[in-house]
C-alpha cells in the first residue's frame, strides 16, 4: 500500500495504456498475487471518471483442480454468462486492463498436457473478437509478483529477485523517466516511421536467416506494418502492450515456407516450451518439435484449422529496452519485444488495407507468439521479383 | 499447527460441498470468498470437481475495490453494476447452479473514514437477482465460514497472528462439528432435533412472539399459515441443501405489518464491513420508525431506506442455549455465526417457503439484514389467538 511504483504503474496503464475515458466501465484481469496493483488501477480509473471498475481475480490453482479432477465435459467449458459478458463488454465499449507476468509454476507442474491443451475456454475466442473488431481500448501491462520474480531470477533471494524484477519492469516501461508518457510517444513515433518506410516498399515476403532458421513469410498485398499504438473503431487511442518495442502485421496464411528455430523460451499458461523447431509448408506448420513442452503446444495448435498457420509477423530492433536486459522474463508480453517473432493463430485484420485481403487473413481461436529473432538472425524484405532488401542486421534497422 | 489448518480446511471443504450445498454431478458451482480465503476455495473447487461438477466459478471479493469506488467514484458509480453482472445473477438461477459462499469478519479499517451515505447506497442490483433465485428455490446453496488472518485478528485481538488463526480454526472446527468423527451424522442429528422443535412451534399457531429483556419489549406478529423451519431446505428440483453452516436457528417469516415495540441488539452487527454496535430500533405498525446505534448507524439507515420493505421484518428466528456458538461466548463479527448464537430478527426480504400459503403477504425488499436480539436474559413468549401466554425460551432453554 502506498507504494509509489505501484501507483505509477497503475497510472501508466490507466492513462497511456488503456486510456480509460470518463463514464467508461473498466474490466481488470489479474491473477491472484497482483491485488495491490489491481487496487491502484481501480483507484486511478475512478479518479479518471470511470463509471465502474470490475476486477476479475483469476486463480490458477482453482484451474489446476479442474485439470486434475474435472470430468471431460468440464475441460474447455465456460458458463454461457461468461461468453455473454465479453459480448456485452464489446457492445458497451469498455476498457480492459490485464496485469501480466509469468504464472506460478505450481499452477501447472505435472499436469496432463493433453488435458491442459484441451482446456480452451470459449471466452478467449470472444476476447479475440473484441480486439480484432477494435471494440475496446485495452492494455496488457507487466506486473511483478514474487512467484514471477523467482522464476526469472532463481539465483537471488526472493526479496532481491522481486526488487530486481520491479527495477527492470520500471525501466522497460519507462517509469524511470520523469515523463514516461512523452518518452513512450517518442519511441512510438520512431517505430511508426520505420513501419511507414517498410509499408512503402510493399514487400511480397519477409525472409529470416540464422542458425537453424531459413524461413520465408509471405505477406498480403495490403499487409500494413504498425507499432502497438492502436485506435478503436470509435477513435480512442490506446497502447495494448506495455512494454512494447515491435512493429507487426498479419501475413498471408498460405505462403510461409521453410524452417525456424525459436530464439527464446516460450511460456504457454505456465508451461515452458524450450528449443522449439517448426517446419512450414504452404503456410501450415507441418512439423513441430521442441526440447520441452511440445505436447501442450501441439494440443493448442490442433484446436482448430487456423491454429497451425501464421496470424502475425513482427520485427524488433536492438534499441528496445527489453532485449537490452538480457533476461528471459518467461512471459510473451515482454519476451516477444526482445526479438522478432511470429504467431500461430488469429490475425489482426485491422493491419490489412483492403477487404479482400482482410478476408484472407488467418482465423483461429488461438494466438501464440514465439520468438525467432536475434542479433544472429538477418531479416530481409523480399520483393515480388525476389530481390532481398536488408531490414535488420545484428539488431539494427537497415531501412 | 499448520497441519491443524490443512486438516480442518479439507474437512470444511468436504462438509460444504457434500452436505452444505450438496453439489450434484454436472452442476455449475459458484464459489464466493474473500481473497484471503484462497486455500479453502481451492479445496472446495477440488471437492466440487471430484463430485463431478461441470464448472467451478470462483469469485473473489475485494473490499479495497469498494473503498476505491466510494472514495473516488462519481455519484453514478455508487450502487452500479454492469448489465452482464445482473444477467449472470439471474442466469445462475435459471441454470440451477450450486453456490457456496465463504464468509468471515472483515477488516473494518478498510472502509474507515468513508462517506457513510455513499456506503449505504452502494447496494448493487445483482443482489436482487440473487435473492430472487434463492427465494424461488432454484439454487442449492450454502454459506459457511472461511477463516482468515483478518477475521482471526478481529475475534482474538489479544493473540498473535498465528495463535489467533489457530484459535479461530479450532472454534470454527467445533461449531461446524468438524471435531466429530462424522460431522455429517452430527449435523443430521442436531438438525432433526431443531426440526422437531420447529414442528411443535408451528402447531401452536402463535399470533405473535413477545421478546422481553433489558432494553427490549417487542411483539412480532406472525402470519397465520407460516411455518417454523430449521436446518435444511430442498430446491424445486428436489436437491436437499443446508443454506447456513453452522445453523442452530428455528425461524419463520413474520407479518410485515404488525411488529410493535422497541428492541436492543445483543451482539454487534456487521453490515458490508461496517460494524454496528448498540443498535436500538423502535417499530410501529411493522415499520422501523427509529433506528439508533452507538456506531455505524448511518450505513444501516441507508440500507433500511433502500426500498419500501427494507424497514420491515422478513424473518424472526429463535436460538436456544444448546447452540455450540452461543456456548463459546466469542463474538465473531460475522452474522452467519453470531446470528446462531442468539435469537434474531431481519429487516428486509421474507422467505417464501417459511411463509407457506401466506407467501404473498411476506415482506419484499432487496435487502436482508439480520440482527441479534436474544440472550439468556431475554424471555421469548408465544401468544395464542385467545391471549394465552406460552413460554418459548427461558434462560436460553426451550419450553416447548
Amino acid at each position: 500500500m502506498g507504494d509509489q511504483r505501484i501507483d505509477r504503474l497503475a497510472e501508466l496503464a490507466v492513462s497511456f495504456g488503456a486510456n480509460v475515458q470518463p463514464g467508461q466501465t473498466l474490466v481488470v484481469n489479474a491473477e491472484l498475487g497482483r491485488e495491490d496493483v489491481a487496487r491502484a488501477v481501480a483507484a486511478a480509473a475512478y479518479r479518471a471518471g470511470a463509471r465502474h471498475v470490475e476486477v476479475s481475480y483469476l486463480d490458477a490453482l482453482v484451474r489446476r483442480t479442474l485439470i486434475e479432477h474435472g470430468i471431460d465435459d468440464a475441460l474447455g467449458y465456460a458458463p454461457p454468462w461468461q461468453v455473454d459478458r465479453v459480448k456485452q463488454m464489446g457492445e458497451q465499449r469498455v476498457a480492459v486492463i490485464t496485469l501480466d507476468g509469468a504464472l506460478d509454476p505450481a499452477a501447472t507442474d505435472g499436469l496432463d498436457a493433453a488435458r491442459l491443451g484441451a482446456d480452451q475456454s470459449p471466452v478467449r475466442h470472444e476476447y479475440l473478437e473484441l480486439v480484432t473488431g477494435q471494440l475496446i481500448n485495452w492494455c496488457i501491462i507487466a506486473c511483478p509478483t514474487i512467484d514471477w520474480a523467482r522464476k526469472v531470477h532463481p539465483d537471488l533471494s526472493p526479496e532481491a529477485a522481486l526488487e530486481l524484477l520491479w527495477t527492470q519492469v520500471e525501466w522497460m516501461c519507462r517509469l524511470d523517466e520523469a515523463d514516461p508518457v512523452s518518452v513512450w510517444n517518442q519511441r512510438m513515433d520512431t517505430l511508426n516511421a520505420v513501419a511507414g518506410r517498410i509499408n512503402q516498399r510493399r514487400f511480397s515476403a519477409i525472409g529470416f536467416r540464422g542458425p537453424g532458421t531459413d524461413l520465408t513469410v509471405g505477406l498480403l498485398p495490403t499487409s500494413n506494418w504498425m507499432a502497438a499504438a492502436f485506435t478503436t473503431a470509435t477513435g480512442l487511442r490506446h497502447h495494448p502492450n506495455l512494454p512494447s518495442e515491435e512493429i507487426f502485421t498479419s501475413p498471408d496464411p498460405n505462403r510461409t515456407e521453410g524452417i525456424v528455430r525459436s530464439t527464446k523460451p516460450l511460456d504457454i499458461d505456465g508451461t515452458m516450451v524450450n528449443g522449439l523447431r517448426v517446419r512450414f509448408e504452404g503456410g501450415r506448420a507441418v512439423e513441430i518439435d521442441a526440447d520441452s513442452g511440445v505436447d501442450l503446444l501441439r494440443a493448442r495448435i490442433a484446436h482448430d484449422e487456423g491454429g497451425a498457420r501464421l496470424g502475425e509477423v513482427a520485427l524488433v530492433d536492438g534499441e528496445g529496452r527489453v532485449g537490452a536486459t538480457n533476461t528471459v522474463f518467461c512471459t510473451t508480453l515482454i519476451d516477444e519485444n526482445a526479438a522478432s517473432h511470429i504467431a500461430l493463430g488469429n490475425a489482426y485484420p485491422f493491419t490489412i488495407g483492403d477487404d479482400e485481403d482482410r478476408a484472407r487473413t488467418n482465423a483461429s481461436s488461438i494466438h501464440i507468439d514465439f520468438m525467432i529473432g536475434s542479433d544472429e538472425v538477418d531479416v530481409d524484405g523480399i520483393g515480388a521479383d525476389g530481390e532481398r532488401v536488408p531490414l535488420l542486421r545484428a539488431g539494427a534497422w537497415q531501412i | 499447527m499448520a497441519d491443524l489448518r490443512a486438516d480442518m480446511t479439507g474437512r470444511l471443504a468436504d462438509l460444504m460441498v457434500g452436505f452444505g450445498a450438496n453439489v450434484q454431478p454436472g452442476q455449475i458451482v459458484i464459489v464466493n470468498a474473500s481473497l484471503e480465503c484462497r486455500e479453502l476455495v481451492r479445496a472446495v473447487a477440488d471437492r466440487c470437481y471430484r463430485a463431478g461438477a461441470l464448472h467451478v466459478e470462483a469469485e473473489y471479493s475485494d473490499p479495497y475495490l469498494k473503498r476505491a469506488r466510494i472514495e473516488f467514484g462519481g455519484d453514478d458509480a455508487v450502487g452500479y453494476a454492469p448489465s452482464w453482472a445482473v444477467d449472470r445473477a439471474r442466469e445462475i438461477g435459471e441454470h440451477h447452479c450450486a453456490s457456496i459462499t465463504l464468509v468471515g469478519g472483515a477488516d473494518p479499517s478498510v472502509l474507515e473514514g468513508l462517506d457513510q451515505q455513499r456506503l449505504g447506497r452502494d447496494n448493487p442490483p445483482t443482489r436482487k437477482e440473487w435473492l430472487r433465485s434463492v427465494m424461488q428455490q432454484l439454487v442449492n446453496w450454502s454459506i459457511g465460514p472461511g477463516p482468515t488472518p483478518t477475521w482471526a485478528a478481529l475475534t482474538h485481538p489479544d493473540l498473535g497472528p498465528q495463535a489467533a488463526l489457530d484459535a479461530l480454526w479450532t472454534e470454527i472446527g467445533h461449531v461446524c462439528r468438524l471435531d466429530e468423527p462424522d460431522p455429517v451424522a452430527a449435523w443430521t442429528e442436531r438438525m432433526a432435533a431443531l426440526s422437531a422443535t420447529a414442528g411443535r412451534l408451528t402447531e401452536r399457531r402463535f399470533e405473535l412472539l413477545h421478546f422481553e429483556g433489558p432494553g427490549t419489549d417487542l411483539r412480532v406478529g406472525l402470519l397465520p399459515r407460516a411455518m417454523f423451519v430449521a436446518g435444511g431446505v430442498v430446491t424445486k428440483a428436489g436437491i436437499p441443501h443446508r443454506p447456513n453452516l453452522p445453523s442452530e436457528e428455528v425461524f419463520t417469516t413474520p407479518d410485515p405489518t404488525c411488529t410493535e415495540g422497541h428492541v436492543r441488539s445483543t451482539k454487534p452487527l456487521d453490515v458490508g464491513g461496517t460494524v454496528v454496535r448498540g443498535l436500538e430500533v423502535r417499530f410501529e405498525g411493522g415499520r422501523a420508525v427509529a433506528i439508533d446505534a452507538d456506531s455505524g448507524v448511518e450505513v444501516l439507515r441507508g440500507r433500511a431506506a433502500s426500498d419500501e420493505g427494507a424497514c420491515r421484518l422478513g424473518e424472526v428466528a429463535l436460538v436456544d442455549g444448546d447452540s455450540r456458538i452461543g456456548r463459546l461466548s466469542t463474538v465473531f463479527y460475522e452474522t452467519l455465526l453470531d446470528e446462531n448464537a442468539a435469537s434474531h430478527i431481519a429487516l428486509g426480504n421474507g422467505l417464501d417457503f417459511a411463509a407457506g400459503e401466506d407467501a404473498e403477504r411476506a415482506n419484499r425488499s432487496d435487502i436482508h439484514i439480520d440482527f441479534m436480539i436474544g440472550s439468556n436474559e431475554v424471555d421469548v413468549t408465544g401468544l395464542t389467538a385467545d391471549g394465552t401466554r406460552v413460554p418459548v425460551l427461558r434462560g436460553g432453554e426451550w419450553q416447548v
